[in-house]
């Protein structure tokens, strides 16, 4: 400080005597010198002299030096010393972090005097462009504080500053080569800035990968290496996850650039690890690298992406070295826990992931299955809570559309299949459901109906377990044990996990309905627990959950149970319970919030023993089987609704029959009619074939007829009655016709007769004309003898024609 | 999984002309007639080969939309091709193709190579933009150029590997600079001495790598 406040003294002259100038005309004083000089040297100074105020007097400097420093970052930006001295002002004005000897300044504000700053700051986009290109110049006086003033301004804004450097032309390509910067230091927090730059920005993630980021952190991660690095590896790994969470397409990317095959190395733990144990920054880094895991094969990520990266994962043996962690020594707890977890997720849903795990064995002796060496630690009171969670949920996960694995852990609880003495995953389950841990009973029933799902065969193949319980006593069956387990013990979260178990396991399964129906007792208590109208707390959800067994009892019955028949149990509740109470009791379960939680992921994500209550596969089947339940009811109901019928009153009853016979009048006209329309519709397609016939045949007489007609008029007329047969065969019993025909016949006949008469006229007219020619003859006769002479032309012409006509 | 190169393409050019269904159909090899916008960017990646040398290409499907624009420009640097893509059906698509190639040229490295695209080649009733109008502007700015159908498949293989085609010819001319990764191009990790799933590799080998060519 004694050197600062000299460096000062040299730079604003000596103290004025008496007077010891206030912090902020000091302040004053500088920036007006800032602006000012026209020597860059005193520019310089000045500046220098702002940034060694800017913690002590930071509100001042803020508040006054900042246009000024601004306007310096674009006049002298060649200058790389007084640009690193603005920077680190600007750094300082901004920065997050209360400083020691700011405190010392007296005045204490509430605000957030970085964020104000950063504010006023990026109120111009340009200054942001501005240090962004800061970034290009190698200097390390500016390049570095230009990393760290970023940085700041980030945490101050990052929702601002994101989209700054999104639009900015190569921001963020400007900051990614930032990562090649052989001095570590810049590396570094150009590591912390992109950390801060990615979160929750898919736009700036997706480019970030774009700039090879992957290539350059595993590069970085090596150099530092792998596991056994500092901090930057978990910083690239922290960046790495940034891009990676929820971003599909950069999971796509990081899958297809083969990165998966290249996380190997960080699982390589040292031989020695037994006696150097496990540094705090081994622990974070194998944390965050299983946080990456889980992130590429997360059960929210879309199926054929998740799929894919757990074969990578399987191919490059990354699922082994997970296993080997799960199965090594002197593993704290909770990289044990989170590994187990990751196994989960990795296996989650893949066959041959699932398969693999299966053939796990722990290095005992003899040796055990690992499923078996990690339910074991489920069931055992003593493991902590959280690791105890991690098996059950990577036991959900081997189960996950495991067919195989279901039936494989049924069959170890069936009848004469088991005679070594060796312990089994069913027998582990089936102690931890009726011991006296209720945690155990919950993990263990929540495991058990995760045989079941979706799975018909293994719930019939379940009900044929049977159990000894006390020497000497009928075994019992498996089912029926649940359910007097149920009703005997008075731990909630026992008997939650036995109803979702009984919920799971009698769904779409009559069998495990009329089972549990024969169970003394069975249905009157959970007709007790759904009518209740008192809870403490939480046990609204017990009540809850015994409604909705009661209502799978109604819907999956096959009514092979007399006393419990389908329309039986809907009388029982709506009599006993109230259809309106049964159902708000129903929906109880999903206004829980710890259904709400569970719903949420398939993984348990309780801090508390006391909130482990609801399972997400239960919260599923409930989603899928409460509407289902009340429709069914409300169909028993208006079934039984015949019998309501009788409670009317005469009048509307009376009216209700009229009504009845109503319609059963017009139904039984309506058929009439209907018969009667398709017997005309026959006789009229009938009539119409034969109509077209009588027009095919009637145009074919008219065709003769005009024929004929021809003919006569030629006046060669064929004999008639060598056609009309024919005819007659044609038209058959066709009146018109025949009408017409007689009428032409009768024509014909009247032709015939006028043409005889006709003859007739003709041959009287050539007897008159013979007679009159020889008369003429002898006229002329007479005339030729009296001497006259007369004309031969006229003559012969009428005695040539009279010959002919005579002949 | 190995490769000899792998290159980075990006697909720019107007909302709706069917980027989103060429890299399906490229990758997939399915349609999807349902135009669901593209929001930002989306990755697609296949593996082929030319000269029997398997080649590795990571596409970036951007957002034509005006608003990612600025989002859309941080893509072009680092990478080695484009496919620049409109709609024969909608002349303003070609209209505007003057704009994205500035805009391309402006923001990528010089040898970056630019395929012209016409799509939807398969609605012949509804073009509106000739074959040879497209062939003229490729020709005027020196881009390769096809018409394809992202529906019917035809040519989508071809445009993605001829550009492939060209770039590593351009490789083979030198004019690449293959040992700067900012131009969209690496070498495979094949041609690296021991195998990559072990601690102490990763890197890219680039100076082994030259010994392919």
């Amino acid at each position: 400080m004694e050197y600062l406040k000299s460096g000062l003294k040299s730079v604003l002259g000596g103290p004025q005597p008496g007077t010891q100038p206030t912090g902020a005309e000091t302040v004053e004083k500088l920036v007006h010198r800032v602006t000012s000089s026209t020597l860059l040297e005193d520019r310089r100074n000045a500046c220098r002299a702002l940034k060694a105020l800017s913690k002590n007097y930071r509100l001042e400097v803020g508040a006054q030096g900042m246009d000024a420093l601004r306007q310096t970052l674009e006049v002298d930006h060649a200058d790389c010393e007084i640009i690193g001295y603005c920077l680190d002002t600007l750094c300082n004005i901004t920065s997050v972090e209360n400083f020691e000897e700011e405190k010392e300044g007296g005045v204490r504000l509430n605000v957030n005097v970085g964020e104000q700053f950063t504010e006023m700051f990026i109120k111009n986009p340009d200054n942001v462009s501005l240090v962004l290109s800061f970034l290009e110049e190698y200097d390390f006086r500016v390049r570095w504080p230009a990393v760290k003033l970023l940085t700041s301004l980030l945490s101050n804004k990052p929702k601002d500053i994101q989209e700054i450097i999104l639009v900015s032309p190569m921001g963020i390509s400007k900051l990614m080569d930032l990562l090649a910067d052989s001095r570590e230091v810049i590396r570094n927090d150009a590591l912390l800035l992109l950390i801060q730059l990615t979160k929750a920005n898919a736009n700036i993630q997706k480019i970030v990968a774009f700039e090879n980021a992957f290539d350059r952190l595993f590069e970085v991660m090596r150099e530092e290496g792998w596991l056994d690095g500092g901090i930057v590896v978990e910083d690239c790994l922290l960046l790495m996850l940034n891009l990676l969470k929820n971003n599909t397409s950069n999971i796509n990317f990081f899958k297809e650039g083969s990165y998966i095959q290249r996380l190997a190395p960080m699982f390589v733990i040292p031989e020695n690890i037994e006696e150097t144990g496990w540094s705090p920054q081994k622990v974070s880094n194998i944390h965050c690298v299983l946080q990456l895991i889980r992130t590429l094969v997360s059960p929210h990520n879309p199926v054929q992406i998740t799929s894919v990266c757990q074969k990578n994962m399987r191919n490059a043996n990354l699922l082994e070295v997970l296993c080997g962690i799960l199965m090594e020594s002197g593993v704290p707890a909770d990289i044990l826990t989170e590994t187990i977890n990751t196994v989960a997720e990795v296996i989650r849903g893949n066959l041959n992931n699932q398969e693999y795990f299966c053939t796990v064995n722990a290095p005992s002796n003899p040796p055990r299955p690992a499923i078996v060496v990690l339910l074991m630690s489920m069931v055992n009171e003593k493991q902590p809570f959280l690791l105890r969670c991690a098996v059950l949920y990577c036991f959900e996960c081997f189960l996950f559309k495991n067919e195989i694995g279901q039936q494989q852990v049924v069959q170890t609880l069936l009848p004469s299949t088991n005679n070594n003495s060796s312990l089994t995953t069913g027998q582990l389950l089936c102690g931890g459901v009726f011991n006296l841990d209720p945690l155990s009973n919950w993990f263990s029933s929540v495991a058990l109906s995760h045989t079941l799902i979706e799975n018909p065969a293994q719930k019939e193949q379940l009900l044929r377990v049977l159990l000894a319980t006390t020497l000497g006593t009928q075994p019992v069956s498996l089912l029926h044990q649940c359910a007097t387990f149920l009703q005997q013990t008075t731990k909630l979260q026992s008997k939650i996990g036995l109803l979702m178990l009984l919920a799971t396991w009698m769904a779409h399964c009559p069998p495990a309905v009329s089972m549990f129906l024969n169970v003394p007792g069975a249905m009157a208590f959970l007709t007790a627990q759904s009518s209740a109208t008192e809870f403490d707390n939480n046990e609204e959800v017990l009540q809850g959950m015994c409604a909705f067994l009661m209502g799978i009892c109604v819907v999956f019955n096959d009514n092979s149970v007399p006393n419990y028949s389908k329309e039986n149990l809907s009388q029982l509740i709506e009599k006993r319970i109230g259809i309106e109470t049964y159902i708000s009791k129903l929906s109880d379960i999903s206004r829980n919030e710890m259904y709400a939680k569970a719903a949420k992921q398939p993984q348990l994500k309780a801090k508390y023993p006391n909130d482990l209550l609801l399972e997400f596969e239960f919260c599923k089947l409930f989603k899928a089987l409460e509407s289902t339940i009340v429709k069914t009811l409300g169909a028993q109901k208006q079934l039984s609704n015949g019998m309501t019928e009788l409670s009317l009153s005469e009048q509307e009853n009376g009216l209700l029959l009229q009504y009845k016979d109503v319609i059963r009048d017009q139904d039984r006209r309506l058929q009439e009619l209907q018969r009667e329309l398709s017997k005309v519709r026959a006789e009229h397609n009938d009539l119409h074939v034969q109509s077209e016939e009588i027009r095919i045949a009637n145009l074919q007489l008219q065709d003769e007829n005009t024929l004929l007609k021809a003919q006569l008029s030629a006046g060669a007329v064929h004999p008639l009655p060598d056609n009309v047969p024919l005819i007659e065969n044609g038209v058959g019993d066709d009146r018109d016709l025949l009408a017409k025909i007689k009428q032409l016949e009768g024509e014909n006949l009247e032709k015939d007769a006028e043409l005889e008469r006709l003859h007739k006229d003709q041959d009287d007219l050539l007897e008159l004309l013979t007679d009159q020619s020889s008369r003429l003859n002898a006229f002329k006769a007479r005339l030729r003898e009296l001497g006259e002479n007369i004309e031969d032309d006229d003559d012969s012409d009428v005695n040539s024609i009279d010959e002919n006509d005579v002949k | 999984m190995s490769y000899a190169y792998l290159f980075k393409y990006i697909i720019i050019g107007d909302t709706g002309v069917g980027k989103s269904c060429l890299l399906l159909q490229f990758t997939d090899k399915r349609f999807q007639p349902v135009h669901d916008l593209t929001i930002g960017v989306e990755f697609g990646a296949r593996m082929i080969t030319i000269d029997g040398k398997q080649i590795k290409l990571q596409i970036w499907d951007t957002a034509g939309q005006e608003a990612f624009r600025s989002i859309t420009r941080s893509y072009y640097r680092g990478a080695a091709g484009a496919l620049l893509v409109y709609d024969i059906t909608r002349r303003e698509t070609f209209n505007h193709l003057t704009t994205w190639l500035e805009d391309a040229r402006q923001h990528s490295n010089s040898n970056m190579v630019i395929m012209l695209i016409g799509n939807k080649s398969d609605l012949e009733s509804r073009r509106e933009v000739k074959k040879e109008e497209g062939e003229a502007f490729a020709r005027e700015h020196g881009l390769v150029f096809m018409e394809t159908s992202a529906k019917t498949a035809a040519n989508v293989e071809e445009a993605f590997i001829n550009t492939a085609r060209e770039i590593y010819e351009k490789i083979q001319e030198g004019v690449f600079d293959i040992n700067n990764e900012a131009n969209g191009i690496k070498i495979g990790p094949q041609h690296s001495p021991t195998n990559p799933s072990l601690p102490g590799t990763g890197g890219q080998g680039g100076s082994q790598g030259g010994g392919c060519c």
